[in-house]
């Protein structure tokens, strides 16, 4: 979320401008927002970074400004709730000034979302974003001759370098609202007419909302009975029909006919190439990483590179510091603290400083460090969005067509984010389907950055079977899913890959202490408070009857030691906590070989996080999200206890 | 019957198959469908000559009683032939020659005969949909072999991998694609390069990479190369390719 400077706010009230970053999905939107307002948001070279619309305020010319950084669109036309959130944000927030961010890259894909935002007739300052990227490409763009064409002022900017800051501040000043626009032929203009006519007289943007109608969106239904009520909307479309029945064939294609025909006609204009060949580094890995035959061992690899730093460096960094840092001050502690309660308290086993701030800092932190650094270097690049193109056929598989694709591999990032990403999937059965994989046994980055640590410290072979058995188990889960769930409804595959870039060491290093920070500042709290908590309960005897209430499950089904009840009830509260445990259970010898592999699976799946939960209820409701939940953990507990059945038994063979 | 005369005929038919296509009925019981409104929307008011014309030629119907008028048969056969001609010939105007969408066709489609039309057809890879979007009825040539080795016009799916090629139209499979393959630039006259068919089709189009299915791939027509003229814009074409050994040898 962004930050809302409420200082300043209310001194300018009066002098107050909204401005909406609007632009295709990974075009900069962000980045020139960070650079506008100073906040700071995770950037990633993929889409659906922003998710929830991030908002602040910067002060320019003695004038407050409102910024809000939209998720990308490629049209107004709504194909998804995603899209309509923008749209409905646009139409109902009565924004002063547009700031269009134009990706250089992408001009004529721009242009077209363009020319849609130039017709609602709101003042507009474009940013050319990326110019550096296409200038390398030979690719040279009158700005003067676009500025003078649209009637609105356009900034040349690299938004990563943060060029083009101060030029961009002073242009939405002097926003105007846009002189480009499209006749769409005596036929259309005339049901435009007529479909304007039926609007109210004070309606907010006739114009597209005609067209919207014209071109039949499925989402303005709602609206309008929302804004007229039942009966003028039956109105309305009772003469929509009459007007739509007068056209030949599809309204649609003449419209987009029309768009595209003023897009090639103004990049005709605007465009200068030189001509060379470009073939770089980037381009030729993206083709490989594309492919079946280079793009499957280059997933090998970046796996295995990542588990050797995570389990190597991470763990010299670990022990490093707890050998130079961390015993010599707990030593020193423990002999200062002269009551044998408060030293169990600070330094027993659920102490508050041996578990809750060791756990976070001395296991945990230097594996996240070392994996969101990895992590934060494939996203910069653009990669992750290229696994699409390997995993599409897995997924119909499993009935995950299209839409699906894209959330469930963010999820691997972070699932809540990408429990909200399934907004952008239209069919109910794939939103659900989508939904339940992301939150069951999906490990997410710093999950699958803890899981490495832990089991590196029992061997490679350990990592992979508890990776395959998670692989079999949302595989199986998928198709079970897709026979239950028996729809039709079928989803094209249609996905814009970004460009594979160099990584930005600035960027890379920025974003990974940012996650960093973020992970100390939500959880450092968490693991404190449940070393308390946990202490509280051994103190009052609880975690005794509980040991015990448990033990056949937890000796005899999962094989377990007793002390596993801790990390159950950690998980609860934090998985890194329960991480933190579990890892230090393996390093003093406590679980062997069969029971890592257990302990971490069944963490791996056991109950969804609290802030994933919260995204689940948010996106299908308290009642279906809870009997997920509860079916989540249920089949966690059978498919850990299976499998340790099943390694025993190879133990006898 | 003089020349003009039967294009009136072929116009009355037409507006007939228009009307049946608009409205929910079956083509097949197309004797009990009701037509209305016939003599506002279409060419002038109805003419009794032309009516009488029509009947006598087995080519419509009309029930006494209500005065509904349907096509017989032998009427939906020859204004199934009319409508083809005409979607096909809007195509070829349109793709090829480059007309104005809102142009007609209609003195197109009394000047081709049957074999024709079929040529047309095969030549443009056999086109579901005409460029306002609605159906062509299909015709022999379609049946006989959907990609044929004479269609200058072939799918996306057939393109050798590493080749350009210009969209010709794409078969839009439902409503709501239009406007996210729009958003994508993917429409016709657009230059698209072909990257990978496996697992997925990967292509390249205004400098962006996308992702598809191979449904849709099917779906998207593209000039055949030999008809694909040196485009100053694209000038990756012209460059040689590095490595001429990976090359796909072709049939
Ligand atoms: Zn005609
Ligand atoms: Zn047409
Ligand atoms: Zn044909």
């Amino acid at each position: 979320m962004g930050l809302l400077d409420e200082k300043t706010a209310p001194r300018l009230k009066d002098k107050e401008r909204k401005v909406l970053i609007l632009g295709l999905p990974n075009s900069g939107k962000t980045q020139i927002y960070n650079n506008l307002t100073g906040t700071y948001n995770l950037v990633a070279n993929y889409h659906h970074t922003t998710i929830d619309v991030n908002r602040a305020y910067y002060e320019h010319g003695g004038v407050l400004y409102e910024l809000y950084d939209m998720p990308g669109l490629y049209c107004l036309f709504a194909n998804s709730e995603e899209e309509l959130l923008v749209r409905n944000l646009i139409f109902s927030e009565e924004p002063d000034v547009l700031l269009f961010c134009l990706d250089a890259n992408l001009l004529k894909q721009s242009l077209m979302l363009g020319i849609e935002l130039m017709e609602l007739g709101i003042p507009m300052v474009i940013a050319l974003n990326a110019i550096d990227e296409t200038s390398k490409k030979g690719i040279w763009i009158d700005t003067a001759m676009l500025s003078s064409t649209l009637g609105v002022p356009v900034v040349e900017s690299i938004a990563i370098r943060g060029i083009g800051t101060r030029k961009l501040k002073s242009s939405i000043e002097r926003a105007k609202a846009p002189k480009a626009s499209i006749y769409y032929g005596d036929m259309i203009e005339a049901g435009l007419a007529n479909v304007i006519h039926d609007l109210p007289e004070d309606f907010p943007f006739k114009r597209k909302t005609a067209m919207l109608l014209l071109l039949n969106d499925r989402f303005l239904e709602k609206d309008l009975i929302e804004a007229f009520g039942e009966n003028q909307y039956a109105e309305i479309q009772k003469n929509l029909s009459g007007i739509t029945s007068q056209f030949v064939g599809s309204i649609g294609k003449i419209v987009y006919y029309k768009r595209s025909e003023w897009v090639d006609q103004l990049s005709d204009k605007i465009v200068k190439t030189q001509d060379f060949d470009q073939r770089s580094m980037a381009k030729t890995f993206a083709q490989m990483s594309r492919n079946v035959v280079t793009g499957i061992p280059i997933f090998c690899m970046i796996i295995l590179i990542t588990y050797l730093l995570v389990v190597n460096v991470a763990n010299e960094i670990s022990t490093l510091m707890e050998s130079y840092l961390w015993k010599p001050v707990m030593d020193k502690l423990s002999s200062m603290v002269p009551s044998q309660f408060w030293r169990e308290f600070l330094l027993g086993s659920h102490g508050l400083l041996s578990l809750g701030l060791g756990g976070a800092i001395l296991t945990v932190l230097p594996i996240l460090s070392v994996f969101f650094v990895v992590f934060n270097v494939l996203e910069d690049m653009g990669y992750v969005p290229n696994l699409t193109v390997l995993t599409r056929r897995l997924f119909a598989k499993v009935g995950l067509s299209g839409y699906s694709i894209m959330p469930i591999v963010l999820g691997f990032g972070c699932k809540t984010m990408a429990t909200f990403t399934t907004r952008t999937i239209n069919s109910d059965k794939e939103k659900y389907i989508a939904i339940f994989l992301i939150a069951f046994a999906l490990p997410c980055a710093p999950q699958i950055g803890l899981s490495m640590g832990m089991l590196g410290k029992v061997g490679f072979k350990a990592f992979l079977i508890v990776f395959s058995v998670l692989l079999i188990t949302e595989i199986t889960a998928g198709v079970l899913l897709n026979i239950l769930m028996r729809d039709d409804t079928k989803n094209t595959y249609l996905q814009a890959l970004p460009a594979i870039r160099i990584p930005n060491v600035f960027a890379v290093l920025k974003k990974t202490y940012y996650r960093l920070y973020m992970f100390l500042k939500e959880a450092l709290p968490i693991f404190l408070l449940s070393a308390v908590f946990l202490f509280t309960l051994e103190k009052i005897g609880f975690l005794k009857i509980a040991k015990v209430f448990l033990a056949p499950l937890i000796n005899n089904f999962l094989g377990l030691p007793n002390e596993m009840v801790d990390v159950l009830i950690l998980v609860l509260a934090r998985r890194e906590a329960a991480a933190a445990v579990i890892m230090d259970f393996v390093n003093k010898g406590r679980l062997d070989f069969n029971q890592a592999i257990v302990s971490v699976t069944l963490t791996t799946m056991f109950v969804p996080c609290f802030a994933n939960l919260g995204a689940m209820i948010k996106e299908i409701g308290l009642r279906r999200a809870l009997t997920m939940a509860f079916f989540i953990t249920a089949s966690s507990l059978v498919i850990a206890g299976a499998l340790n059945k099943v390694l025993l038994f190879f133990n006898h063979v | 019957m003089n020349n003009n005369n039967c294009t009136e005929v072929d116009e009355y038919l037409e507006s007939l198959w228009y009307i049946n296509e608009k409205g929910q009925g079956a083509v097949s019981d197309i004797c009990e469908h009701t037509v209305g409104g016939l003599s506002e929307d279409t060419h002038g008011g109805l003419s009794e000559e032309v009516i009488e014309k029509l009947v006598s030629d087995n080519l419509v119907e009309i029930d006494d009683s209500s005065k509904i008028i349907g096509l017989t048969p032998k009427g939906l056969e020859r204004a199934r032939h009319i409508v083809r001609a005409h979607r096909l010939a809007e195509r070829l105007l349109y793709d090829v020659m480059g007309k104005n969408i809102e142009d007609g066709a209609c003195e197109f489609e009394h000047i081709v005969t049957m074999e024709l039309v079929d040529s047309i057809c095969t030549l443009l890879g056999h086109p579901k949909e005409c460029p306002h979007g609605l159906p062509i009825p299909s015709g022999k040539c379609c049946e006989l072999s959907a990609k044929s080795v004479n269609s200058s016009v072939i799918h996306l799916d057939e393109l050798d991998i590493g080749k350009y090629a210009r969209i010709a139209y794409v078969n839009c499979p439902n409503d709501q694609l239009i406007h996210r393959l729009n958003g994508l630039s993917i429409r016709p006259g657009v230059t698209v390069k072909l990257h990978q068919s496996y697992p997925t089709f990967v292509i390249e189009c205004e400098g962006m990479h996308i992702a598809l299915d191979n449904e849709l791939a099917e779906n998207i027509c593209v000039w055949r190369e030999s008809e694909f003229a040196y485009d100053p814009k694209t000038p990756e074409i012209a460059v040689k390719r590095r490595f001429p050994f990976l090359r796909k040898r072709r049939k």
